[in-house]
């Protein structure tokens, strides 16, 4: 089909927004969008034709093993492996792309980092799936990789200093997830030191430099202190700094070198033969010196993710790319003119196929709570400056538009709205949206700055500067407040609060004491007791979860350090201590709340059914749970259809999600982080409503073991929302979204026939105002039928890009579970009215 | 012995002669690239099956 307006037309009217992004789209992007290879698992397991790559873990190992008798401190020698990765990999340039640099030695590959835990390299071993051929040869080299990482890996040296018991519990994997690893979790950026031109990598080891000679004279003069015995400490940091950025440069010149090669002996498209020069010159540039253009901006900002990624396993991207490339976009677009808009299009676009396609081999667990991606890469955009003027630039509008035509799932934006953004802005977030993508979520920036001043005492003009941690947490990009290691073990499956009232701590799903050991449920009188049990259950669960984190977190300097990233770091060039020390950080710690708002509907199903009119006693109900509901099917659906529900602008229920998050918050200041700070807490799922199905037993509200658990953090179970879209933003404003907690996720579905055209906007815009006026942190929309969704579960080969928002990020639907998908469909189609 | 430096594909640095690059283009079933890996000039090629004569 010719590209007609007509034809363009037709397609929208079918809502074939794949079809219509690849018939807009220039052919460079065309060609790369279509080459990239799909890394998220389907399932929990990695896509066919991907495979383990053993070259890095072959370079890594071989270097570990030649330093063992060196005398060099282990922060050197972690460097110096690091560096030994960097000069030796093997590395690739891809036909029509501008932009390069790639984890793996093959566009197919995922890496594995055997440093990190044994039990990982263990799931590598037993993956055949997807171990290169001849496997015979790979099994015996990814046996030597195992055998000599067995004991040496960060898990095995971190867990002989950690609590068993609350390892133990937390290894059950039924009341979190995660390892408390500074080389495994959400690594912020301190983007405001890093990415903001003043200052590369050249400068940075300059930096270095001058203070390492300091240290060095100040270590020898005559004196003597404990500040001396510390400077030694100090110098081995920033010589380990100096290596990694070093190595950094080199990786660079190495596809410089290999861009000239090829435009010197193979390409004879003249054309192409300047563009490969143009990567040259690029990468001969940048990271060694402040990036020049938005080419070079953006090549610097992907070599300084895939620099930190090679150091550490990094399960989010906390990014704003359009207030740090902004400026390069403005002078290259508007002031130099030499980028046409499409020309830029074409750069943004594959800076978003370059962060889709990175990979690093993740235990199963985690594949299966973030199905269909590789990690939860939300990247930030609008907002406002320090100075609370709007942020919003030319390289918003070209991100939002590059999104409508690469449709990855991954990464995902989320949109910083501020009563000063542009009809302009808003119109491009709303077609993101319209087209299914799912994204921008939309997060409510006066609300959320002021979380940031209020939880972590970020002073404003650094709380303006914040980005998405992970999903949906708030943090800045500033010298102390920024978060180098946010470890995912800080995730509380919140629906066991519930049910361990009901069974006094004891896990019947795995068999151990977890919870506290409060008093048989039949003994309590009241409400208040069954209540007061509930925080007594809601205090251990927190608490176990949090304090491996502390722990880790304090080892984290020492026993697994992070000179890269250090390197980047302000703080850590300034003082000469590791990025993850307590000492230098604000501290912006949260506990990630899955399946939360069960707990509100369990409990309000007691207080009114129990306690209220007396129609079951607790014992009675505790069997009935105990059994899994079998043979009180009458009662379970008296304790669904009966019992009030959140989301419905229901006091009765509303007010016992406001009892919680009280005692949540009160606690959250009484839990601090090894900086000091509070732990608020965040409710929230990625797919862990799936992921914990069959860990959670059946609870009050109804659920049985084995359903699947809400999806949002504050959305109404699915189809429990009876009152339509203004009752569950009522229920949600009921709640203070800057005390309560850190952030609060609402899911909603839209039907796109309502959205279409510039009446759908004019909804959408009404919707979405009285949001804000409301107060509330976060929404995200689902914007797709009912109709497409069941025909992509009939034919999934005819849906192969069909995209839906998940929780806190999107994917493709096709490479979600069947229970994700049932889930996604049975959420509420909201008519705006 | 045929060694890498008598290959095509070998691209000697040029500060250290005795180190280069192995650059091939590889088609997989996606893309197509090129790709360049370390390699030592005086490596023994006998058995790559890439070695090409110079």
């Amino acid at each position: 089909m010719a590209v007609t307006a007509e034809s363009l037309k037709e397609l929208e009217k079918k809502q074939a927004w794949w079809w219509i992004a690849e018939k807009k789209r220039s052919r460079r992007l065309d060609y790369l969008r279509k080459a990239v290879w799909k890394k998220g698992a389907i399932g929990g397991l990695y896509p066919a034709g991907l495979i383990v790559d053993l070259e890095r873990p072959v370079l890594q190992t071989e270097k570990a093993r030649e330093l063992e008798s060196s005398a060099d401190p282990y922060v050197i020698k972690f460097a110096k492996i690091l560096a030994h990765v960097l000069d030796n990999k093997t590395i690739f340039i891809t036909d029509h792309s501008q932009l390069v640099g790639y984890l793996g030695s093959t566009p197919n590959t995922i890496t594995w980092d055997p440093s990190l835990a044994s039990i990982l390299n263990h799931e590598v071993i037993n993956d055949p799936q997807c171990l290169p051929e001849p496997l015979d040869d790979s099994l015996r080299t990814i046996k030597d990789i195992v055998n000599y990482w067995a004991g040496k890996s960060d898990l095995d040296k971190i867990l002989p200093y950690m609590d068993l018991d609350d390892s133990m519990k937390i290894l059950s994997g039924a009341i979190g997830w995660g390892v408390p690893l500074a080389r495994g979790g959400y690594s912020g950026k301190d983007y405001e030191y890093i990415m903001t031109g003043k200052r590369a990598f050249e400068d940075i080891i300059a930096e270095l430099d001058r203070r390492i000679d300091d240290a060095y004279a100040k270590a020898h003069e005559p004196s003597a202190s404990k500040e001396i015995s510390n400077l030694y400490d100090k110098i081995n940091n920033w010589e380990a700094m100096k290596i990694t950025l070093e190595a950094g440069i080199r990786y660079a010149k190495r596809y410089a070198r290999l861009a000239r090669i090829i435009a010197e002996n193979f390409e004879t498209d003249p054309a192409r033969r300047e563009e490969l020069l143009k990567i040259a010159r690029t990468c001969e540039h940048v990271p060694a010196k402040p990036p020049r253009d938005l080419q070079e901006s953006l090549q610097y900002d992907l070599f300084i993710q895939l620099f930190s990624r090679n150091e550490a396993i990094e399960g989010a991207w906390p990014a704003r790319p359009d207030y740090y490339h902004g400026p390069y976009y403005e002078k290259d677009v508007n002031v130099d003119r030499v980028l046409t808009e499409e020309e830029a299009l074409d750069l943004v676009g594959e800076f978003l196929i370059r962060a889709y396609e990175v990979s690093q081999y993740k235990p199963k667990w985690s594949r299966e709570g973030l199905q269909g991606i590789e990690g939860t890469w939300v990247w930030t955009l609008g907002g406002v400056k320090p100075d609370g003027s709007d942020a919003c630039n030319g390289m918003t509008i070209a991100l939002l538009k590059a999104a409508r035509l690469v449709r990855v799932s991954n990464p995902t934006f989320a949109f910083r709205w501020h009563p000063k953004v542009s009809d302009e802005v808003m119109r491009e977030c709303f077609e993101c949206i319209r087209q299914g993508l799912g994204y921008p979520s939309m997060r409510n920036d006066p609300v959320l700055v002021a979380n940031a001043m209020h939880w972590h005492g970020h002073p404003i003009e650094e709380a303006r500067t914040w980005v998405h941690q992970a999903c949906m947490s708030p943090a800045p990009t500033t010298k102390h407040g920024f978060q180098p290691m946010r470890m995912a073990n800080a995730t509380a499956n919140t629906a066991k609060i519930i049910e361990y009232v009901f069974t006094s701590g004891y896990d019947n799903i795995v068999n151990m004491q977890i919870g506290a050991e409060t008093p048989p449920v039949e003994t309590f009188k009241s409400y208040e007791e069954f209540f007061q049990a509930w925080v007594t259950q809601m205090k251990h669960v927190f608490s176990l979860v949090v304090r491996p984190v502390n722990r880790g977190r304090m080892l984290a300097p020492t026993l697994t350090p992070r000179p890269f990233l250090s390197a980047v770091s302000e703080r850590s060039v300034e003082s000469g201590l590791d990025v993850n020390d307590p000492s230098i950080s604000r501290g912006n710690a949260w506990i990630t709340a899955f399946t939360w708002v069960e707990n509100i509907d369990s409990l309000a199903a007691v207080k009114k059914l129990v306690f209220d009119e007396k129609k079951y006693t607790l014992a009675e109900l505790k069997e009935a749970l105990a059994n899994n509901w079998e043979g009180r099917e009458e009662m379970r659906l008296d304790f669904v259809r009966n019992a009030p529900k959140w989301g419905n602008d229901d006091d009765y229920v509303d007010s016992i999600m406001l009892d919680c998050l009280r005692e949540a918050a009160k606690f959250s200041r009484e839990l601090k982080c090894p900086s000091g700070n509070s732990w608020p807490i965040l409710p929230e799922n990625v797919s862990g409503n799936i992921h914990y199905a069959n860990v959670v037993g059946a609870l009050p509200n109804g659920r049985r073991l084995g359903d699947a658990l809400y999806d949002g953090g504050i959305s109404p179970g699915p189809g429990l929302d009876k009152k339509g879209p203004t009752a569950v933003l009522n229920s949600c404003a009921k709640i203070d979204h800057i005390t309560h907690g850190r952030a609060f996720l609402l899911n909603q579905r839209l039907s796109p026939t309502q959205m279409a055209g510039e009446k759908g906007y004019q909804l959408c815009k009404a919707y979405m105002k009285t949001w804000a006026d409301l107060g509330i942190d976060h929404v995200q929309f689902n914007c797709v039928s009912d109709e497409t969704l069941r025909a992509a579960q009939r034919d999934p080969e005819k849906y192969p890009e069909l995209i839906v928002r998940v929780a806190g990020y999107s994917a493709h639907f096709v490479d979600i579970s069947r229970k994700t998908q049932d889930n996604i469909i049975q959420r509420t189609v909201q008519g705006l009215a | 012995m045929p060694t890498c430096k008598e290959c095509k594909k070998f691209f000697p640095l040029e500060e250290d002669p005795k180190k280069g690059d192995c650059v091939q283009r590889v088609v997989d079933p996606r893309q197509a690239f090129y790709q360049a890996k370390p390699v030592e000039a005086d490596r023994n090629a006998a058995s790559c099956p890439s070695f090409e004569k110079r």
